[in-house]
């Protein structure tokens, strides 16, 4: 631990808490993963990073979006999502959340995952390695830092852009908006 | 009692995997269980279609990705049945020995997901980090820890490298050295028994008409197997038994899944010894421009859940025409689980469909 | 393959076109209405394992052509079938008007492959009790897994109709 560490555990311990303790939920949104498991487990460790797997989306603060998100689980990501305590992360992971990857020409799946929900960092690669996850863990801890990983916020800003996504691609959602959308 | 609907999965600690049940419950029970499959599904079969016959390599092992090998296998031996081509012998021992690591690697990720489910923390962190070890030991051989694109039309894509069999008996030795404390900890387990036991039977006639195979149906008594039956790569060239359990329970199926893996370790030794020298490639034409006579198959091999088949049809050009898939865990996550599962406790549906080795990505497709 | 088996399929019914393409295969091409009698009959002689119900579509000869692939779990005392054999069952039906007949009174099995087919294809199974969609969320004009269903295109129409959200603020 550096000097500035502490500094900055004096001036913001919020922030701090929530850096060195991601929880992320518990979801198996694609085949990403499979290289979750060996990443908590004995071997890689995911704990020494502060990140543990969570049961409930209410108790988690990170959300890795592991693989392709198809038309039917974009609707189970935007639930989960939407019950996340702020403020909340977001992951996208491998190659198919960013752009579609290898399925870019399926009907089924979604192409760019951040028109839907907003996304705080991606990690590419088809699988990513246990590596890239925590590589990816300290790259979030910079820009949590620097107050860069403001997904939560630019969700709250475009609401309503991110609503009229969502609804167009699942034909009408069947829970209320989750901030107030102004009548345009 | 009043019947309440209840939504399991697919955000759900106790679900492997993005599949969603919806269950009847009647205070604790299941009263009737419906299947809701298709969070992961994206038109595999209909992307091949557009993909010319090599490009469709990459393709194929996505589907499964605990076990992405037997995919491959039946893809390449399906073009091969179709083009006529011809793979060596050594290749086929090759094929072999990769196919039981890929399953050692498939049952240990199953067992993780088994033990993990029922609270058995640590025989859980060995499952993985065994798998682990076999991981290494494919990135090795194919630069890929989980995707490896190693089986090809007419062969492998690689021998093994310099000093790799010394290697891999090693791996195997150190991860079937702690079967004993694997038993101790968990197969002997008294509280694996009184939670495996009697739950999810399913008797052999019902098995049988609902299209099991792999574990579900092995578990029940029936030596059904698929490299006995209808033996490909090498599985007829050294001697192995297809164990089997009487009861038809989660607790047999677990079981059989261990012995499995000894059976699998020992199979590979043998075929290790067996091994002739010599090419592991035949080569095809090019791939680029590669066209394949009109005509239809059905392959099938042994994935490390079931049954695997495939039936690929070709009409003369560079695309296939239509491919389909039978993948084992759609009769199991489908139609058996839905059966299982009827008069079970809500704590055991994730035992139980575990237990039957549900891989949702392979029955979405 | 059984001599026995072909001999007796073909004398039961007619209208069959039976096939050996290898020793341990045996390709049948039955009409719309014998597909039924067929699979029991099948099923009679020890061929109890339904691998797979499956489905092509021959555009261009406005037809849709169902296969059943069969074989035998080789336990029953008196059936002289050989597990390592298949027998391939197909049947056309035309594209227009794609109706079949529903296999679940024989296979329980069939149940979701012919709810995947209604699905992807839009072929109807009479006496299926279930025909709800399977995987899809979205509904399509052509069900998706038709030749004319044209999946880059609608990506392309689709998918790329959706905005991005926000760019004018992501300064990095």
């Amino acid at each position: 631990m550096d000097r500035n560490q502490l500094v900055k555990w004096l001036k913001a311990p919020a922030k701090m808490g929530h850096k060195y303790s991601l929880h992320a939920v518990y979801f198996c949104t694609g085949c990403g993963i499979i290289e979750v498991p060996p990443s908590i487990t004995a071997r890689w460790d995911a704990e020494r990073f502060g990140v543990l797997p969570t049961a409930t989306p209410r108790q988690a603060n990170l959300f890795l979006i592991t693989g392709y998100v198809s038309v039917k689980t974009l609707r189970a990501i935007i639930r989960t999502y939407e019950q996340m305590p702020e403020p909340k992360y977001t992951v996208g992971f491998g190659s198919c959340p960013i752009n579609g990857g290898m399925y870019w020409d399926s009907y089924n799946t979604i192409k760019h995952l951040d028109r839907y929900i907003p996304i705080d960092g991606w990690i590419a690669g088809c699988m990513p390695r246990p590596e890239a996850i925590f590589v990816a863990v300290t790259h979030l801890w910079t820009l949590i830092d620097k107050d860069m990983a403001d997904g939560y916020k630019r969700y709250r800003k475009h609401y309503a852009a991110y609503r009229a996504n969502q609804e167009k691609v699942l034909r009408g959602l069947d829970w209320p908006p989750l901030f107030p959308v102004e009548e345009q | 009692m009043r019947e309440l609907e209840l939504y399991f999965g697919p955000q759900h600690l106790g679900m492997v995997g993005n599949f969603s049940i919806t269950l009847k419950v009647e205070g604790d029970r299941v009263v009737k269980a419906d299947a809701n499959p298709g969070y992961l599904h994206r038109g595999f079969e209909k992307l091949m279609e557009q993909r010319s016959w090599i490009k469709n390599f990459p393709m194929v092992c996505r589907i499964n990705v605990v076990e992405p090998d037997s995919m491959e296998l039946a893809y390449a031996t399906a073009v091969e049945s179709l083009a006529g081509i011809e793979v060596p012998e050594r290749a086929q021992f090759i094929r072999s020995i990769y196919l039981e690591l890929a399953r050692v690697g498939s049952h240990l990720f199953g067992l993780w997901a088994y033990s993990n489910m029922l609270g058995f923390d640590t025989a859980a962190q060995w499952a993985m980090y065994h798998r682990d070890l076999v991981l290494d030991l494919f990135e090795e051989l194919t630069g890929g820890r989980v995707y490896h694109i190693y089986i090809w039309p007419g062969g492998v894509r690689r021998d093994f490298p310099e000093g790799f069999e010394k290697r891999l008996v090693e791996t195997l030795h150190s991860i079937g050295g702690c079967v004993p404390d694997y038993d101790a900890c968990f197969f002997d387990n008294r509280l694996f028994y009184d939670r495996a036991a009697g739950i999810g039977k399913i008797t052999r006639e019902e098995a049988m008409e609902m299209g099991g195979t792999g574990q579900a149906l092995r578990a029940t008594g029936v030596p059904y197997d698929v490299r006995k039956i209808e033996p490909y790569a090498a599985y007829d060239k050294v001697p192995w038994e297809v164990p089997t359990r009487e009861d038809g329970d989660a607790f047999s199926r677990i079981w059989v899944v261990r012995d499995e893996m000894i059976e699998s370790v020992h199979m590979i030794f043998k075929l290790l010894d067996e091994m002739p020298k010599g090419d592991v490639y035949n080569r095809i034409p090019n791939p680029f421009k590669w066209r394949i006579p009109e005509g239809e198959t059905y392959v099938r091999c042994e994935s490390s859940r079931g049954e695997l088949g495939l039936y690929l049809v070709s009409d003369g050009g560079d695309k296939p025409y239509r491919v389909h898939f039978r993948t084992p865990s759609y009769p199991h996550g489908l139609t058996i689980l839905e059966k299982a599962l009827v008069g079970e406790s809500i704590s055991d549906v994730g035992n139980i469909m575990i237990s039957l080795y549900v891989v949702a990505p392979e029955i979405d497709r | 393959m059984d001599r026995a088996l072909i001999d007796s399929l073909s004398s039961t019914f007619d209208a069959l076109r039976v096939e050996v393409p290898r020793e341990d295969r045996l390709t049948v091409q039955a009409p719309r209405d014998a597909v039924m009698s067929v699979l029991s009959f099948l099923k009679g002689r020890g061929y109890d394992h339904l691998h797979m119900v499956s489905c092509v579509d021959w555009m261009e000869e406005g037809q849709f052509e169902l296969v059943y692939v069969l074989s035998a779990y080789g336990t029953g005392q008196d059936s002289a079938s050989n597990p390592g054999e298949e027998i391939i069952l197909k049947t056309r039906i035309p594209r227009e008007l794609p109706t079949v007949v529903s296999s679940i009174s024989l296979f329980k099995n069939a149940e979701p492959y012919e709810r995947e087919i209604h699905e992807l294809f839009g072929v109807r199974f009479e006496g299926h009790p279930r025909l709800t969609p399977l995987f899809l969320e979205r509904d399509y004009e052509i069900p998706p897994f038709r030749k004319d269903f044209d999946t880059r295109q609608y990506v392309e129409d689709f998918f790329g109709s959706i905005p991005p959200v926000g760019e004018e603020d992501q300064d990095v």
